[in-house]
């Protein structure tokens, strides 16, 4: 098998929710993992890098530094790599970016300038808006170098305009006021606004805020401060011994990148508010039951203020984001950061840890949530296969235990402030922080957890635990340097140190190995949940409705919703997919070509799709689909027939006008078109074959002069395709016309008047083409007459049809034979499986025109004994000839076009009843556009 | 007292702020808080009750009542041997969300676990508020479905032990015999019910400190 074969093999072997679950493996391109990577907005993206060594000089630098003057101008030289993207500059070391990087907004610089050359080298020195310079020296080919300059020229002019927002925005930085009280000694100045802390006190200690303040102040004025900061090794351990109640709000936007996100859409968080401003929906509702119970021990909380910014920002982020709307936990978040920050950077920062953080965490479904247990575990069974040996013996399920912990990232699990101390890391490291404190709790709790074997136990000890992180960790010892370290700073220690071989990058890994899986199951059990919760229908089985429900959610985009985003209902255009995936008559064709038909096509869908939905909106839900098409499915004649009439009775008062009439007439017609050209065969014309194959065997055979006892069966039957197309679409022809006619003679005109119809006769020679004329000109006979105001009652509907054998036939059985919702989906997609049905088909169909032929044989040979067994055969034949005008896959027509097909029936290889079913599914003709000339297919037998 | 001590897992189901804590705070610490935290994943309590002959340890999962946090309920309701459905009487959509939880733990939980359905939030309906599900469609829905049913109120207290109590009733039966079997198997079966029949069987014979 050639390689391509075995892929495309392969391929077809796929199931379903597995090719869905591929697609939506995220792939990240380099821009948005440089978004990420960086925190940046949308809408930045590079544009141009080049490398570096950066060197930074600060105004402020502190009198002991600045005594040596001269020296002072030497600083650390970075090298690294520099970005370009439309608002900002961005540079890291090359070696360790932890040891300086930089994401500047170019609106803060105010000057660049050549810098006096030193070496051949290409240096740029940048004075910024704060006073910090610093200098930039290119590396590469000059060229490279001017082209990047260029680039970086054009974008300062770009960012002109942008330098209004700074002065404002800068107001808003608890930073900014630290500096203008402490290092220009500006007395008149008042903290700019912030959280409810400010007001309500921080939880926890504050023994240390002081000194704390004072080593961010040295920091700021040393490598800048919010837009401008520079990153190095002292502000990673900065943020590790825990941040400073009063500029942890500002500090958390920096390291979360919301700073960046506020300072690029001004306005937009009351923007939200006020345009959505006493709407409701499903969010606000939700959001409403919880707002008193968020924090409740924190004083705010039980005020209406706090209550108030709370309502805001979460109602602000379930209009930015309705996909996500609001899931529990937020509200603990929300809480938590609204301590330290004002409503605005609450808001921004809430956006930036559900993106860059916690990326599915709240969706719909949850997926993100759901998949990050998933990983822990899976880090649990690597890094602690003790604690994974005991897990899995005892059936324990960990994320029971660890599921609310990264759900409501600790804050419902630890004291209020050292959640805070573990929001400080997980901004500035990543997602790995959780894992990595998960891991460390578990090790910490190793022994005692090792020793109980359920699930709640394990709970209670790790509550207990959590309870007591200020105890010390090593209270029996005699050294009281190791008494006085912490539970906590246990923690870090084991989490930060031991758990630094977790990797974001081994995160990202583990996230995208497992998410298929994830969001199988997620299907699955939505599935599951739907199905379940439908209601109850007659005529449908439950493999009928999971197929159902599988191609609705086909057709909607279904992998939105399993992650969680997107609408579950279904539009107008997505309805005639859906159809056209399992309906014979809905399936496009070439009849699609015509404009008459697709106005027909279009114009009784459009009246399926509105009788079918509920809701009077534009869209159909699930439910609504399975109700339709339960109707659409009737099992009797009467009921299909009533449930036809019922789309047209749009009062309901079981009547309908002349207009009525034409569009019922019109719709018939477009559903019959498929048997009508050919492209299927109804019931009638397939008997009529069988008849005929049979009368000409028995014939032959009798000519031959051999006893009906021990007739042979032929090797193979030829039949005349052509004829059998054509003479099924007269007949379809002919019902459309009588239709009509009757239509009009048996409505009850409300004026007694005669109406003038022309003759139709049952002229068997007339041709195809001059009834199709006939037809029209009936059409617009009737559709003329201004004074037809007849109408038409369901009982003279239902007479009008059962007078038509072709229509009758069609809503016994060929409408119903014509849905296929028993199919799987795939069944009827993959290439090779159409194939093997087709072969099947004629090969059953051989069988069965040679059991219709001993059929025929008994009967004349009545006092034949032999009947017996084939009487047993006959009725299981006669079930499936119910089954016989379904099914057809276009790629029957190109093997089709083939004049003549010979098949090898293998007589020992009895085909069970299910695949027999299938088999028969697929029998069709080819279409007789496409192969004008008589196409001979011959059965073995 | 020296009596045998039988565990039995129970989960709490229902739409969110429906009172489902509430309940399980006021059974195990006869307590009530107006605003209670939403619970986030879900909540394990345990509370033992003497039922005469024998104690009964409830471990109570408490789960979030939010319609995304659905998909989590399986990991709780597994191997649970009862379950409460809570539905608010002033609610009428919680109801609707109670049948869903009852036809989901027929299908997809143990076969013999035992569901009481739960009407909460009655001193509302008491104090004026209007009740929007009868009595009558409830107790219907209970004998449909085989269902313990309590109207309850956990501000109150009213009527909460009693549900701990009737389920507490309907199982020892059940448990005893499988703590025999258990025994019978020398313990050493590792499967998902022989968790509860070792442990039963351990603490068994061991005085019970503790009864309430």
């Amino acid at each position: 098998m050639s390689f391509f074969d075995s892929l495309r093999q392969k391929a077809a072997n796929v199931k379903f929710l597995d090719k869905l679950a591929d697609n939506f493996t995220p792939v990240m391109n380099r821009d948005e993992k440089f978004r990420l990577e960086y925190k940046l907005p949308e809408e930045e993206h590079v544009l141009d890098d080049t490398n570096a060594d950066v060197s930074i000089l600060n105004p402020y630098k502190r009198a002991k530094r600045a005594e040596n003057s001269e020296r002072s101008e030497l600083a650390y030289v970075f090298s690294g790599r520099l970005y370009l993207t439309p608002h900002y500059l961005v540079f890291r070391d090359s070696f360790d970016s932890t040891s300086c990087n930089f994401t500047l907004n170019i609106s803060t610089i105010r000057k660049v300038e050549r810098a006096p050359i030193m070496s051949y080298a290409y240096s740029l020195a940048i004075t910024l808006h704060c006073g910090t310079r610093m200098v930039i020296q290119f590396i590469g080919l000059r060229n490279r170098t001017d082209q990047f300059c260029h680039k970086f020229k054009e974008l300062l002019r770009e960012n002109i305009p942008n330098t209004k927002l700074l002065a404002p925005f800068l107001e808003t930085c608890y930073s900014e006021y630290l500096i203008a009280r402490n290092v220009l000694r500006e007395s008149d100045v008042n903290p700019p606004p912030g959280g409810l802390g400010q007001r309500y006190r921080y939880p926890g200690d504050a023994s240390k805020e002081k000194p704390k303040l004072k080593l961010w102040l040295d920091y700021f004025q040393d490598q800048g401060k919010n837009l401008t900061i520079v990153k190095n090794h002292m502000f990673y351990k900065l943020i590790r011994v825990g941040v400073p109640n009063r500029l942890r709000g500002e500090l958390w936007e920096v390291c979360s990148g919301s700073l960046y996100s506020r300072f690029a859409n001004p306005g937009e968080y009351k923007r939200l508010l006020e345009a959505n401003e006493g709407k409701d929906s499903r969010a606000i509702e939700e959001i409403e039951k919880d707002l008193n119970r968020s924090l409740p021990e924190y004083a705010a909380y039980q005020e209406k203020e706090g209550i108030q910014r709370l309502r805001n920002v979460l109602t602000a982020y379930s209009w930015k984001n309705p996909d996500v709307g609001y899931c529990q936990a937020m509200n603990i978040l929300v809480a938590a950061l609204l301590i330290f920050m004002t409503e605005e950077q609450a808001f921004w920062c809430l956006v930036s840890i559900c993106d860059n953080y916690i990326p599915g965490y709240y969706s719909k479904t949850m997926y993100g949530t759901l998949l990050d247990q998933r990983v822990f575990e899976s880090f649990v069974e690597q890094k602690m296969p003790l604690m994974w040996e005991h897990i899995t013996s005892h059936d324990i399920q960990l994320s029971v235990v660890s599921l609310p912990w990264f759900l409501s990232l600790f804050f419902t699990s630890m004291p209020l402030p050292y959640a805070f101390r573990i929001m400080d890391i997980l901004l500035v490291n990543g997602p790995k922080t959780f894992f990595q404190v998960a891991l460390a709790v578990l090790k910490i709790n190793g022994e005692d957890l090792l020793e109980v074997d359920d699930d709640g136990m394990f709970i209670a000890i790790l509550k207990n635990y959590f309870q007591t992180l200020d105890h010390s960790a090593h209270p029996d010892s005699a050294d009281i340097r190791y008494r006085q370290i912490t539970k906590f700073q246990e923690l870090l220690v084991v989490a930060f140190k031991e758990f630094s071989i977790i990797t974001d990058s081994m995160v990202d890994q583990q996230r995208s190995k497992y998410r298929k899986d994830i969001l199988h199951n997620i299907e699955s059990f939505a599935k599951r949940t739907q199905l379940r919760n439908l209601p109850q229908v007659r005529n449908l089985t439950p493999d009928n409705l999971s197929n159902i429900y599988d191609l609705f959610y086909l057709c909607i985009e279904s992998h939105k919703i399993s992650m969680g985003t997107g609408s579950s209902n279904m539009d107008f255009e997505a309805f005639v997919q859906f159809l056209s995936k399992f309906c014979d008559w809905c399936k496009p064709s070439e009849s699609d070509e015509r404009p008459n038909f697709r106005k027909q096509k279009r114009a009784f869908l459009k009246r399926l799709f509105t009788k079918w939905g509920s809701s009077g909106s534009q869209e159909l839900t699930l439910n609504d689909v399975v109700f339709g098409l339960d109707g659409l499915l009737s099992k009797d004649l009467m009921s299909s027939i009533n449930y036809f009439f019922s789309l047209f009775d749009e009062q309901g008062k079981d009547e309908i006008n002349g207009e009525s009439i034409l569009q019922i007439s019109e719709a018939l017609l477009f559903l019959t078109e498929a048997w009508k050209s050919g492209r299927y065969v109804d019931k009638l014309t397939q008997k009529s074959i069988e008849d005929d194959i049979a009368d000409s065997i028995v014939m032959n055979n009798s000519a031959k002069g051999g006893t009906l006892e021990d007739i042979e069966l032929p090797a193979g039957v030829t039949i005349d395709e052509e004829k059998y197309k054509q003479e099924q679409a007269e007949r379809y022809l002919q019902a459309a016309s009588n239709f009509l006619q009757r239509s009009f003679e048996y409505a009850r005109p409300s004026e007694e008047k005669e109406v003038d119809l022309i003759d139709l006769s049952d002229d068997e020679t007339e041709s195809k083409q001059a009834k199709e004329k006939k037809w029209e000109s009936l059409k617009a006979n009737v559709a003329l007459n201004p004074n037809q105001t007849s109408v038409m009652d369901l009982a003279t509907f239902r007479m009008i049809i059962l007078a038509d054998e072709t229509y009758e036939m069609f809503f016994a059985h060929t409408l119903r034979n014509s849905i296929h919702v028993d199919e799987k989906i795939g069944s009827r997609d993959s290439r090779g499986g159409a194939l093997r049905n087709m072969f099947d088909g004629f090969l059953a169909d051989g069988k069965r025109v040679a059991s219709q032929v001993r059929r025929r044989v008994d009967s004349v040979a009545t006092k034949n004994s032999s009947s017996s067994g084939s009487a047993a055969e006959a009725t299981d034949i006669q079930d499936e000839v119910d089954d016989f005008t379904s099914g057809h896959t276009f790629e029957h027509d190109d093997l089709l076009k083939h004049d003549l097909i010979s098949l090898e029936d293998n007589e020992g290889n009895e085909p069970n009843p299910e695949s027999q079913r299938k088999k028969l599914e697929s029998f069709s003709f080819s279409d007789p556009s496409e192969t004008r000339e008589h196409s001979l297919i011959e059965f073995e037998a | 007292m020296n009596s045998a001590l039988t565990s039995i897992k129970l989960v709490l189901l229902g739409e969110a702020a429906v009172g489902k804590s509430s309940i399980v705070l006021r059974f195990v610490s006869n307590d009530f808080a107006e605003n209670k935290e939403p619970t986030i994943g879900a909540a394990f309590l345990t509370q033992r009750v003497n039922m005469g002959d024998h104690t009964i340890k409830f471990e109570i999962w408490d789960t979030a009542g939010q319609e995304r946090f659905a998909s989590l309920a399986p990991m709780y309701y597994r191997n649970a041997q009862a379950a409460l459905v809570v539905y608010d009487v002033t609610k009428p959509q919680s109801f609707i969300k109670a049948r869903h939880w009852v036809k989901e733990l027929r299908e997809q939980a143990s076969k013999d676990i035992i569901i009481a359905l739960v009407g909460n939030k009655l001193d509302m309906v008491e104090t004026g508020a209007e009740r929007k599900v009868a009595l009558e469609e409830a107790e219907n829905l209970a004998s449909q479905e085989g269902l313990l049913f309590f109207e309850t109120s956990a501000k109150t207290g009213s009527n909460v032990n009693e549900v701990f109590l009737a389920i507490g009733q309907k199982i020892p039966l059940k448990s005893a015999q499988q703590q025999q079997q258990g025994q019978g198997s020398s313990g050493l079966r590792i499967n998902d019910d022989s968790r509860v029949d070792l442990r039963a069987a351990q603490d068994g014979p061991a005085p019970s400190s503790c009864n309430c």
